[in-house]
């Protein structure tokens, strides 16, 4: 619980003290942790891998920036809009799945496929720019302007800080209610499940639609911090991978492990790139291979990640609590 | 009273006259040379200070490609730019950006919090996007190389500029040298066959194609048919015969390299020959693998896109500079990227050398008011509207003619004049 507190503590102040680029690693930690808090239901929690994430983000980020461009609609009344379409999204990847009895790698290469073709779907989207981009136009403020997103760094931060924390705080609640129990029984053993009488293919669309619709804040975020859309990037395959690196890393299917995976994965990457700058060495697509290198190093020595290697160093599985609950 | 010397003296006479040492006279002399050799006695004294300029690039990631191309620009410039006036200490900082948005925007604020005064770059129109934001907050210059999105300079920016054209210009331009081809070789074509690749490049080109081609009511021919094929087809002999069918004068090819390899085989396999084959503003055809692959069967294709002016004299102060420091890389196939990429840290050192300061507004000012005739690609002088945009870059029709791309038009920048309709196939 001090940990915790100090660690709290040490996020509300750091736009104090940060420069804006250590804050700028902060965001992405944070968005990556949110992103694979929001992945982690549907793999993590119910067991159902989801390698098209990026559509969710993607379809978030492109209908909040639709509203807020042609209608003036505020991204906190547009960030429903998206969660909405998002969720529909998810819903109907979900009933042509579980209703037809798609799992596994057959789910995973179905997730691919929607996001691929929403992709190409996207690139011929005029309203939005198609491929040619859609951008948000950009005004200097002096002040920062939380309801319109719009604002410095550090107002970017508290918002995706908030959104992580909310996140995290959600998953928990969810884990330990009958939802969350299910989830688990159906990712630990379908058939069993069912057998026990749980609605499978009904908590499964849980899963999906929770999911998806917390992607979709991922997405509003993306596009009011970065501005720009372009579907060869927010829809592509490298994104979702990026979205599932960090609960990988960190621990599929617990709390911390989303965020620890994201925070080791940014920091490393940054690292790598300070330490490279420090002895004068260029060698582009070095931090790609060492990437791939923890990757394997995570998956030879530590399978089910680096959180509950340190949960039960910590010895806080010893508390009934397994490195799975957090 | 002192002796004065009425002949030459030599070092130890010198050093006797003047009460010092031999050894100490000597590490002097040294010393003054090195500091007299290296300008520094007859710079200002404004000019002692380096100016750091942050180099953004994607050389790695899908884009590592064309970023290293636009990198070798970079890394000639400093060796390029004291010849030309600019002789003050400038200081490049590279980043790769991995051809990733997040990376970029983080890129530049790590950039910037290092002392970077000025930031060049990004190849790409969403990381440059991502990174005028930075630079906006941050109030420091970005100068765009290559990015062909409009919007970029449409957001009402103080400190962003670019040097490119946008993507509407690229195709306007494109476009109307086919007519200039024509004209210079007084033929009258009627028909084209339009095939493009089914990309997010070859979309928007299409969409552009289609927009502005029927208003350039100048151009005599009409499109008959559009074909476009899948960029990972292996086999393009459905798509080239259909093509072939309509019997078209010239054959419009919007393409990326594989592709353009394809089509052009599959022409020659189907015995295709129309009068020519014309890229309005795309890459692929210029490119030395298309040339390595085709041999000669890549003679005479054409492509209109912005390429440097070989007759420039800074283009041959380029082209030595490129030559002796990557003697295996011609600077003909990094055209547009060196180009673009020297001429955007030219600018760079050009401010500083007005602003005589790194101050980033003074700079930015200084960029505002750049007028720079003497510069490498072909196009008017390289001065800025108010919306920080360079006006009047214009395109250039490359041929592949004897195995390597020839600037045919504009007449002015010409290595060769253009051959169209192109000689039929002999043997193949």
């Amino acid at each position: 619980m001090l940990l915790m507190a100090v660690l709290t503590a040490a996020l509300l102040i750091l736009p104090a003290f940060a420069d804006t680029y250590i804050l700028s690693v902060a965001i992405l930690i944070l968005y990556f942790a949110y992103l694979g808090q929001a992945w982690n239901v549907m793999m993590g929690f119910c067991g159902q891998l989801s390698l098209g994430h990026s559509l969710y983000v993607g379809v978030g980020a492109y209908v909040s920036a639709a509203l807020f461009v042609h209608f003036g609609i505020q991204p906190w009344l547009g960030v429903w809009a998206a969660v909405l379409a998002c969720m529909a999204a998810g819903a109907a990847i979900g009933v042509l799945a579980f209703r037809f009895g798609i799992g596994g790698v057959y789910f995973a290469l179905l997730t691919i496929a929607f996001a691929e073709f929403t992709r190409i779907g996207f690139d011929h989207l005029r309203w939005v720019g198609g491929s040619g981009g859609f951008f948000l136009h950009v005004a200097q403020r002096e002040f920062n302007d939380v309801l319109a997103l719009r604002g410095s760094p550090a107002m970017f931060y508290y918002v995706m800080l908030v959104a992580t924390v909310a996140a995290f705080v959600f998953c928990a609640w969810l884990l330990h209610t009958r939802i969350g129990y299910y989830w688990q029984a159906i990712r630990e053993d379908p058939e069993a499940a069912q057998a026990l009488g749980i609605n499978t293919f009904r908590y499964k669309m849980l899963a999906i639609v929770i999911s998806s619709g917390m992607s979709a804040f991922g997405g509003v975020f993306f596009a009011f911090y970065y501005n720009n859309l372009f579907p060869e990037q927010i829809f592509s395959m490298s994104r979702s991978i990026e979205i599932i690196l960090g609960p990988i890393i960190g621990g599929i299917g617990t709390l911390f492990g989303p965020i620890l995976g994201a925070a080791v994965l940014t920091v490393l990457a940054e690292g790598i790139t300070e330490l490279m700058a420090a002895f004068g060495w260029e060698i582009p697509g070095v931090k790609q291979v060492f990437y791939g290198a923890c990757l394997l190093a995570v998956i030879v020595f530590v399978p089910r990640g680096i959180w509950p290697a340190l949960a039960r160093c910590l010895g806080l599985e010893s508390r009934g609590k397994g490195p799975r609950d957090g | 009273m002192n002796r004065i010397p009425q002949q030459p003296i030599d070092a130890n006479e010198l050093a006797q006259v003047t009460d010092v040492g031999r050894r100490r006279f000597i590490a002097g002399l040294g010393a003054s040379a090195a500091i007299v050799s290296s300008g520094s006695l007859m710079r200002p004294a404004w000019a002692q200070s380096t100016l750091n300029v942050g180099v953004l690039l994607p050389t790695s990631g899908f884009q590592a490609f064309i970023g290293k191309s636009c990198k070798l620009g970079a890394d000639i410039a400093p060796n390029v730019l004291p010849g030309l006036g600019y002789g003050m200490p400038i200081r490049l900082m590279h980043a790769d950006t991995e051809t990733n948005v997040d990376v970029a925007r983080s890129r530049a604020e790590r950039l910037i919090n290092d002392g970077a005064h000025v930031l060049v770059g990004a190849f790409d129109s969403g990381a440059s996007a991502a990174i005028a934001q930075v630079c906006e907050q941050k109030g420091v210059p970005f100068i765009v190389n290559i990015a062909a999105a409009p919007q970029i300079t449409e957001q009402g920016y103080k400190f962003t500029f670019r040097n490119f054209p946008t993507a509407i210009d690229l195709v306007r331009n494109g476009l109307a040298l086919i007519g200039d081809i024509f004209h210079a070789t007084n033929t009258v074509p009627r028909t084209a066959v339009f095939m493009h690749v089914n990309d997010t490049f070859g979309q928007a080109m299409a969409r552009g194609i289609g927009a502005i081609l029927p208003r350039l009511d100048f151009l005599p021919f009409k499109v008959v048919e559009t074909i476009a094929y899948d960029p990972a087809a292996r086999d393009l002999s459905v798509e080239v015969a259909k093509a072939k069918a309509t019997k078209a004068d010239f054959l419009m090819l919007v393409c990326r390299l594989n592709d353009a390899i394809l089509v052009r085989r599959e022409m020659v396999k189907q015995r295709w020959s129309p009068m020519g084959i014309i890229g309005p503003g795309n890459p692929g055809m210029y490119e030395a693998q298309f040339y390595n692959a085709l041999g000669k069967l890549s003679e005479y294709c054409m492509s209109n896109v912005p390429w440097y002016n070989p007759k420039a004299p800074l283009t041959h102060s380029i082209e030595r500079a490129f030559r002796k420091s990557f003697p295996k890389e011609k600077l003909m196939f990094h055209a547009l990227n060196v180009g673009f990429t020297v001429e955007a840290i030219m600018i760079a050192a050009d401010a500083y050398k007005r602003a005589r300061t790194t101050d980033a507004k003074a700079l930015a000012d200084a960029i505002r008011q750049t007028s720079i005739a003497n510069r490498m690609m072909i196009g008017g002088p390289i001065k800025f509207n108010a919306k920080g945009q360079v006006e009047g870059i214009k395109s250039a029709c490359i041929q592949n003619l004897k195995m390597r791309p020839t600037v045919v038009l504009p007449a002015a920048s010409a290595e060769a004049k253009p051959v169209f309709p192109m000689p039929g196939y002999r043997k193949a």
